[in-house]
């Protein structure tokens, strides 16, 4: 590679960012300085720590951290101990079925944070499908599982849980089944070929899914609102409430950054963990993973049945508030929250088609995720192949700056483009959406297809070389074809994100330019009607047909393995 | 240019240009030009202009399509675009775009309204507005009171021992653990904390008072921060008394709970309105006065009376006979408890924090 095909390569993403996260990110750290609570604050250059000390001096504060971090803990437990058994249940399906798990995993990423909070409702309401069952059985009602952190983190561990699924299957199904083979020739049980193989191989996609997870749950307030009923606080809705109904940016700005230093703290926490429990990656020596005999005779004892309990359970979580989402969406109630069936009715798809809004939305929607996608994977292959292939002064800098949207909340995101309206009004609003969108998919799509282009096989491309072919051709008819499913995931990933995005495009959406996530929370913040759930179960039916027929072209568990 | 004096007369000599004439020229020229864009914008509409109007979605959202955009489409050949959201999402945007806003109308409520006035965000109410010398007294504060919707007591009459008739009825021990305490600083729960400070001897610059009798109410049976979400605890049997909009929870009552009664304290009723404010600087200025006169006229005060039961604002709205004991009249609406709301809006960040970490922490 040419000394300057690094930094050439690099250059698209770096100017991407600089120009639609960096702006917003320097006005937030500046209003964070900023002393007071002026919403018509002057930014001035001059710093204050007055918002950091009001921080820290207030135990409040302090303890609303504690405990958002200790609830984005928590989900990162629980999704890894339920994304294991289900990554590993998908690698071990027959190749015909995994197109249909795949699309277990991808369906609800497509549905709206706010709908799918929603079934989470529905499942734990005082007159909702659990406490139904319990009646059932003739046991008593749990009247109190909504409003607490239970709540909160059972709808976290149900929105994340694919993104775990998806980083552990991409690892997993790489793996040789003849290292399997190996373990299994010298006498190890199924469980210890999971403990003594399987697990140590997957760290890197179990790092990458504890990342993803963590940054996302510790940030997150539309499901923490929803399910918390306000009893229950987490750092991002504190940001929202200063943001938006305090005014006072200032010290949400402040809030945001601590934030933000919580994530990269944990990520590198868990990188370095990561990292001295592969010691192989790095060549550094290896001591092979043992477990007493007695241990192993125990876990074989109750695995199987507890690997199944637990993707019983995952199944459950991902589809069951799906299905209550669909069964409402014929209910006749008043109000889209309401549990319980009352009367079938098809009034909600009638008025869907009548007004034809959400249908606006969808397409407004589709197209900026479309684009989104085309852009990010572009902009995200041509920064993995500068990473993996390049070498050039600053590159850990730069791989930093990369991952940097995720761990800034979303919200802090808004507050800088609240404060950077006034430039972005000039701006046509699909491009300040289709901005903000490639930037927050970018970070993940990065971290796809880096994945990808590491796997692939330079031999061919030397081979193509030896045979004459050009750096043009060797792109075309090789890297292209070998790259194609890690660019699918990418895209895929990309437009599903875009899609459901709702936190920043809340902020930035126009008269012309409300997509269905916007308008499915707005309707939400006055009264949620069932039309929401006639329109999701339009989606969840698009998304089943649309993956079969993708299916029929392309293997969609190949599209997710590099 | 000279002035130049030629047989008596002044003539102008258009050769040489002093610089004090020139300084005069650009300085009367920058006075002129806010007048260019005031007659843009009081300039009257044109087919093609396009209103930019942030709203609540759902059924407002169906009811001003119909009511306000139909007809002002037909007059104006117009068009008319919608920014759906939540209060603190569109207010805030306005604070930002202040000066140069992207919305020429927008919803606010009662003490927001009043505040975006005081910071220069919108305009107060004027009679360019035909409907506006029809307003009641209340309605011309902070823009353009749209719907009046008091805020009250609601609770399950087959809980309660005696009928609630006084805002301190709460604090009775029947009702300890049972109480849905509306979120501070929404308008539900600023109305539950000042009318708590107002009936305890308290007032917006003593708050301490309310806080600490709230704290005695504790535990509660929940924090509410939506309707939907409080009616949905009233149908499971989750609590069985709130503070929230009457006007909404008669059409919740009717429809779905014929054990709610909405209680009228003898301290009165918190007052409460939607307002309609025109943005400062809008490009639309006469298409965003003639919306609100539509907003206030009697098709689209009926139909939110119908719908939503949100009363009327102003007094040439004929109110059909079996819809009049369901409406705020016009002698009652004077009756409404107000409070000082730059008060609240100075406090607002202290007390939230507050209610935060003592009441629903």
């Amino acid at each position: 590679m040419k000394s300057w095909a690094g930094p050439a390569l690099a250059a698209p993403a770096t100017l991407w960012l600089t120009a639609a996260f960096a702006a917003p990110f320097a006005v937030v750290l500046l209003l964070s300085i900023q002393p007071g609570s002026d919403p018509f604050v002057h930014i001035a250059l001059a710093p204050s720590a007055e918002q950091f000390r009001a921080i820290i001096a207030d135990g409040f504060y302090s303890a609303v951290l504690l405990k958002t971090t200790a609830l984005a803990l928590g989900v990162c437990a629980v999704t890894a101990l339920l994304g294991y058994p289900f990554a590993l249940w998908i690698v071990s399906l027959k190749p015909r079925w995994r197109p249909l798990a795949i699309s277990i995993v991808l369906v609800p990423l497509l549905v709206n944070v706010v709908v799918r909070s929603l079934g989470i409702e529905l499942l734990l309401a005082p007159d909702g499908l659990i406490n139904h069952g319990l009646s059932l059985l003739g046991l008593p009602r749990a009247n109190h599982m909504l409003y607490n952190y239970g709540a909160v983190a059972v709808g976290l561990v149900q929105v994340f849980l694919p993104l775990m699924v998806l980083s552990l299957y991409d690892v997993l199904q790489a793996n040789s089944p003849r290292v399997l083979e190996a373990a299994r020739s010298l006498g190890a049980s199924r469980t210890a070929q999971f403990f003594s193989v399987e697990l140590p191989m997957s760290l890197p996609g179990l790092r990458a899914g504890l990342t993803f997870v963590f940054l996302m749950a510790s940030t997150t307030y539309v499901s923490a609102r929803m399910l918390g009923g306000k009893q229950v606080w987490t750092t991002g809705m504190l940001v929202w409430q200063d943001v938006l109904e305090n005014l006072d940016a200032q010290f949400a700005s402040a809030l945001a950054l601590i934030m933000t230093l919580i994530a990269i703290i944990a990520s590198l926490a868990i990188a370095l963990t990561a990292s001295r429990l592969t010691p192989w990656l790095d060549y550094r020596p290896t001591r092979a993973w043992s477990m007493p005999r007695f241990l192993a005779v125990a876990l074989d004892a109750f695995m199987p049945v507890l690997a199944r309990l637990l993707i019983a359970i995952a199944l459950v979580l991902l589809l069951l508030p799906l299905v209550l989402v669909f069964v409402q969406s014929f209910n006749d109630v008043p109000q889209a929250a309401m549990a319980g069936f009352r009367a079938f009715t098809f009034r909600w798809y009638a008025q869907l088609f009548d007004n034809g809004l959400y249908f606006d939305s969808f397409w407004v929607s589709l197209k900026l995720a479309l684009a989104t996608s085309l852009v990010t994977v572009l902009l995200a292959a041509s920064a993995a192949f500068a990473l993996v292939r390049t070498r050039f002064a600053g590159k850990a800098v730069v791989e930093t700056f990369w991952m940097f949207p995720i761990a800034l909340p979303q919200i802090a995101i808004g507050i800088g483009m609240l404060r950077l309206l006034q430039t972005f009004a000039a701006l046509p609003a699909f491009l300040g959406l289709l901005a903000v969108h490639v930037t927050i998919t970018l970070p993940f799509c990065i971290g796809l297809l880096r994945a990808s282009v590491q796997q692939l096989d330079r031999t061919l491309e030397e081979a193509a070389e030896s045979l004459g072919a050009g750096p043009l051709r060797r792109i075309l008819l090789v890297i292209l074809p070998t790259l194609a499913p890690g660019l699918a995931a990418a895209g895929i990933v990309a437009l599903l994100l875009s899609f459901e995005e709702v936190t920043i495009s809340s902020f930035l959406t126009t008269a012309r330019m409300t997509t269905l996530p916007v308008r499915i929370y707005a309707e939400a913040t006055y009264s949620l009607e069932p039309t929401v759930f006639a329109i999701s179960s339009l989606l969840i039916a698009m998304t089943v047909i649309g993956m079969f027929l993708l299916g029929r072209v392309v293997r969609l568990d190949r599209v997710f393995s590099r | 240019m000279r002035h130049v004096r030629v047989a008596g007369r002044r003539q102008l000599h258009f050769m040489t240009i002093s610089r004090r004439t020139f300084g005069r020229l650009v300085l009367g020229a920058g006075a002129a030009a806010p007048f260019c864009f005031a007659r843009r914008a009081l300039a009257a509409p044109k087919p093609g202009d396009e209103l930019v109007v942030g709203i609540w979605g759902g059924i407002q959202e169906r009811l001003v399509r119909e009511h306000c955009e139909k007809p002002l489409g037909k007059k104006f050949s117009c068009k008319v675009n919608f920014v759906l959201g939540g209060t603190p999402e569109r207010r805030a945007r306005a604070y930002a775009e202040r000066g140069r806003p992207s919305f020429d109308v927008i919803y606010l409520n009662i003490f927001e309204s009043r505040q975006a006035v005081k910071d220069g965000v919108t305009q107060a109410a004027t009679p360019a507005v035909p409907q506006y010398s029809h307003l009641v007294d209340i309605a011309r504060l902070g823009g353009y009171g749209v719907a009046i919707n008091p805020i009250t007591i609601i609770y399950d009459k087959r809980k309660a021992r005696v009928p609630v008739t006084s805002w301190k009825d709460l604090w009775n021990p029947e009702w300890k653990g049972r109480i849905a305490w509306p979120a501070f600083p929404a308008a539900e729960g600023a109305a539950g904390l000042l009318m708590t400070a107002k009936v305890w001897g308290g007032d917006e610059r003593n708050i301490g008072v309310a806080f600490e009798k709230i704290k005695q109410l504790k535990p509660f049976a929940a924090i509410s921060s939506s309707q939907d979400e409080l009616y949905q605890m009233f149908d499971t049997g989750v609590c069985d008394i709130a503070i929230e909009f009457g006007s909404l929870s008669r059409k919740y009552g009717e429809t779905r709970n014929p054990n709610l009664v909405i209680a009228m304290p003898v301290e009165g009723q918190a007052a409460a309105l939607n307002v309609a404010c025109i943005t400062v600087g809008t490009a639309n200025q006469k298409l965003a006065e003639e919306w609100i006169n539509l907003h206030l006229s009697e098709p689209c005060m009926l139909a939110y009376a119908r719908e939503m039961y949100y009363s009327p604002t102003v007094d040439n709205v004929r109110i059909p006979a079996d819809l009049k004991p369901k409406l705020v009249s016009f002698a009652e609406a004077a009756r409404l408890v107000d409070f000082d709301w730059s008060a609240v809006i100075h406090n607002q960040r202290a007390w939230t924090t507050r209610f935060n970490r003592e009441i629903a922490g």
